[in-house]
């Protein structure tokens, strides 16, 4: 399965309440947290539980958060890879 | 801050995983006994299951009209008041004649989510209206000050949780004041599949037994229970003949103002809420034989305590008893700060349950083995969400 | 000892601010509450002011209650004219009734509609009850001890009797000491229930035999200090608190009560059995419905009426029942003491009184 990685954007801007952002705001390779989208450890989490409720793809903790949100890219990646076909 | 005169404990009582009194829960702590097991009373459809601290006996004293009628929260906190009120030798009959307030502090016990309740509302089922009357009936302040029929201040403290250091701070102000002569002041909270899927959400529980400032530590395990102590001015002690067990020496709260959830890395309110309690009880670290840590074993809050103990309390024996209780969150404080009284009393501290390897970045370790002190003072402090910082020095010396 | 008042803030279903409040005082315009969600008509709160100090932007992760609580918040810092403060002088207690009681549902919506694994951390910290005072300290950077209170009708005076402790231990130079409470669609849908369908949404506090309450939501924050600001609106002087039963002395005939009479008939019965026959009384609840914290809205009322010099009529809907005088058109307060009287569903009381600083 390829993940929409603009739909990916628009899930986590509804879903984090990032009100002035838009998905052309979101740079693919960019880093998620540390960057310009202000998210800090909360949303890290919630950002699992989003994961999880749209692609049913768990993050089992945060070292694997840590790979999976380096990027969009990368997270569109581990949501490939780890969902059962 | 001004300094403050010291305020009497003339009872103490408790309830947790570890016993269900005071005395059995020093047995339990003393033989490094712990067990933390799956939940019981809910299940959760979570993949891995995280072991909590659940109080399985009967709860005593507390009878089957109370059972239907108050929250689990509620019936903790009466079970526990009636053991304290018992220690300190008060007849209840006498205290409806007196000026006695009832500080409580409680996280799961103020709050309105009876599941079953929403889930019948969600799905339009007309459900019956009894959990909303518990719920209204349930506060638990009001509830002992009514089951003792009290006619003092009641204040139910949400502050998550720090609120049982809290009520018992601020229920010592009372007894300072003269608002009060007697304050029954503690914390008490229920294990909940609320609060337990809610911990897990934020990723900082651990799948297996806590371990409290250990290297490896991954995160809490939750735990239910209530701890309370009868606060008394001189007054009130001289003319029932009766003597202090021990003091509150002073009370310290402050805020990290920093993050919802995360404790300020470098423990600014911690350290804040211990020079005011220092200030109040005119005690500085010398004077401090051992400190009960806050010790959730989260990565964060173990870090940033370790950070201050480090810093103020160099050296000084410091433990975490969260291994043998789990994080029972409002009634945290309130059961550390009896366990400390018990522990002054006794000359001796527990091992800190669940450590074993030390945190190199820490750099400090609790007491691995029981031990005994000398020493007559002691700190326990409370780190909540929210960001905020409680303290109490609790001391022996004049017994 | 007095306890200065130098600042309030208030937010309610009659508006934002103190001006849109001593508006409906001054002119009487009746307040209409709104159904918007089936259950039961409720005052909802105007927070259209909190954008004024914190940009949307700031907000995103902040619920409903923890917005209240800002809002009050910021205003009365704002009329105490302390746009930057003593941050480690300063505390914060907040006194709510039912706490963020939308967020706990809201929390449990995301476990029943997605599962237990899909609960949201979000959600959950901001249902903890101390999370707005937490909002509160990181957004104002306030570093003294924060407390929060949960005592239904009887939140506001314990939460003073803790405020007025600090400031005589000199913990702190000033509190800033507010309470919240939301309407959210389970207290409704709790109205319904056990008072029907309010076809008549009109409150009519003190008619013993109808049930008339309709709730409300909202934010009154004060900033208390031992000290007297130039702005100071009075002084808090006492704090009463007790079981109407065992209510020994009787209350003076001097004060002028304010009554948090609220149409909710089994707690309404209870003024007749403290507040002394022929005393000026008069009630305001109509303007932001009934709300367990209701005391602090009285308590803004109380301050300016102290300030203007005036006791302001009550609104039409409120009976006026023979033993109490009430005052027909707004006039000159004569009286030294204004004392806001609450009573709870099973009998407890408050007494806040207020006065001149003098």
């Amino acid at each position: 399965m390829t993940i929409n990685v603009e739909e990916l954007k628009k899930i986590i801007i509804k879903e984090l309440f990032l009100e002035d952002i838009t998905p052309g705001d979101i740079d693919d390779n960019a880093p998620l947290f540390g960057g310009g989208l202000g998210l800090d450890s909360l949303d890290a989490v919630e950002l699992v539980v989003i994961i999880q409720k749209h692609f049913n793809v768990e993050i089992k903790d945060m070292d694997e958060g840590r790979v999976a949100f380096e990027s969009i890219k990368s997270l569109a990646s581990f949501i490939e890879g780890h969902t059962k076909s | 801050m001004n300094r403050g005169a010291p305020v009497a404990i003339s009872g103490a009582g408790c309830l947790s995983a570890s016993g269900e009194s005071l005395m059995q829960n020093m047995k339990t702590l003393f033989q490094g006994k712990r067990n933390p097991d799956r939940p019981e009373a809910f299940s959760s459809s979570h993949p891995v299951t995280y072991p909590v601290f659940e109080i399985r006996y009967p709860l005593p004293g507390i009878n089957d009209g109370q059972k239907k009628s108050l929250s689990r929260t509620a019936q903790l906190g009466l079970a526990a008041a009636a053991e304290a009120i018992k220690d300190a030798g008060l007849d209840p009959d006498a205290m409806s004649g007196l000026r006695v307030g009832v500080c409580m502090g409680t996280t799961v016990g103020s709050t309105m989510n009876d599941e079953q309740f929403y889930r019948d509302f969600k799905n339009m089922l007309e459900p019956d209206m009894f959990a909303i009357s518990r719920y209204l009936n349930s506060n638990p302040s009001s509830v002992i000050s009514k089951e003792y029929s009290l006619k003092g201040p009641c204040q139910t403290i949400v502050n998550a949780c720090s609120s049982g250091t809290d009520a018992i701070g601020i229920g010592a102000s009372w007894i300072r004041s003269g608002i009060c002569d007697i304050v029954i002041a503690g914390g008490a909270d229920e294990l909940s599949r609320i609060s337990y899927n809610g911990f897990i959400s934020l990723m900082i529980t651990d799948p297996d037994p806590c371990r409290p400032f250990d290297r490896n530590r991954k995160g809490l395990n939750l735990g239910e229970g209530a701890g309370v102590v009868v606060l008394e001015s001189e007054y009130s002690l001289k003319r029932r003949n009766k003597k202090a067990k021990a003091f509150v020496l002073g009370y310290g709260s402050a805020s990290d103002g920093y993050h919802l959830t995360a404790p300020h890395p470098e423990g600014r309110g911690l350290k804040r809420a211990i020079a005011d309690a220092f200030v109040e009880s005119g005690k500085k670290a010398g004077d401090i034989g051992f400190i009960n840590a806050h010790g959730t074993a989260t990565p964060e809050n173990d870090m940033a305590e370790a950070r201050v103990l480090k810093e103020i309390f160099n050296g000084i024996p410091f433990l975490s008893t969260k291994g043998y209780t789990g994080h029972t969150l409002g009634a945290a404080g309130a059961i550390e700060a009896v366990y400390t009284v018990a522990s002054l009393e006794a000359g001796r501290i527990p091992a800190s349950a669940g450590f074993s390897e030390i945190d190199p970045e820490a750099g400090i370790s609790p007491v691995t083995e029981n031990m005994g002190i000398t020493g007559k003072t002691a700190l326990s402090e409370s780190l909540a969400f929210g960001g905020q910082n409680a303290v109490l020095i609790l001391s022996t010396e004049g017994i | 000892m007095k306890i200065f008042i130098n600042g309030t803030g208030i937010a309610g279903g009659f508006g934002c601010g103190s001006n849109a409040l001593l508006n409906r005082l001054r002119t009487g315009a009746t307040c209409e509450p709104s159904s918007q969600d089936g259950y039961y008509p409720a005052f909802y709160a105007d927070i259209s002011s909190l954008y004024d100090f914190v940009p949307k932007k700031a907000l995103r992760r902040i619920d409903h209650f923890s917005q209240l609580a800002l809002t009050g918040a910021y205003l009365a810092l704002n009329d105490a004219g302390q746009d930057s403060f003593d941050k480690m002088a300063t505390g914060l207690i907040l006194c709510s009734g039912y706490g963020s009681a939308k967020t706990t549902f809201s929390f449990l919506d995301s476990i029943i509609d997605s599962g237990d694994n899909c609960a949201s951390p979000t959600l959950f910290s901001n249902s903890v009850h101390n999370a707005a005072a937490g909002h509160i300290s990181m957004m104002l950077g306030i570093e003294g001890p924060c407390l929060t209170i949960s005592q239904f009708e009887m939140s506001v005076s314990s939460g003073l009797l803790s405020a007025i402790q600090w400031l005589c231990e000199e913990r702190v130079g000033q509190v800033l000491f507010g309470a919240v409470d939301e309407y959210f669609d389970v207290l409704g849908y709790c109205y319904k229930r056990w008072y029907g369908s309010n076809g008549n949404i009109s409150m009519s506090p003190l008619a013993a035999e109808i049930q008339s309450a309709v709730p409300g939501e909202g934010a009154a924050f004060f900033l208390l200090s031992r000290d007297k600001s130039a702005n100071c609106y009075g002084a808090v002087t006492s704090v009463n608190t007790g079981i109407v039963k065992d209510l020994k002395d009787n209350l003076s005939e001097d004060s002028f009560y304010i009554l948090n009479a609220d149409g909710h008939i089994e707690c309404d019965r209870y003024y007749s059995e403290i507040i002394p026959e022929g005393s000026l009384v008069s009630c305001y609840t109509p303007y932001y419905g009934s709300i367990p914290v209701g005391s602090a809205f009285d308590m803004v009322i109380a301050v300016i009426s102290l300030r203007e010099g005036r006791i302001f009529p009550a609104p039409v809907t409120v009976r006026r029942p023979d033993n109490y005088r009430f005052q027909g058109q707004d006039c000159t307060l004569n009286q030294e003491n204004i004392s806001c009287v609450k009573t709870g569903i099973k009998g407890e009381f408050s007494i806040i009184t207020l006065s001149h600083t003098g």
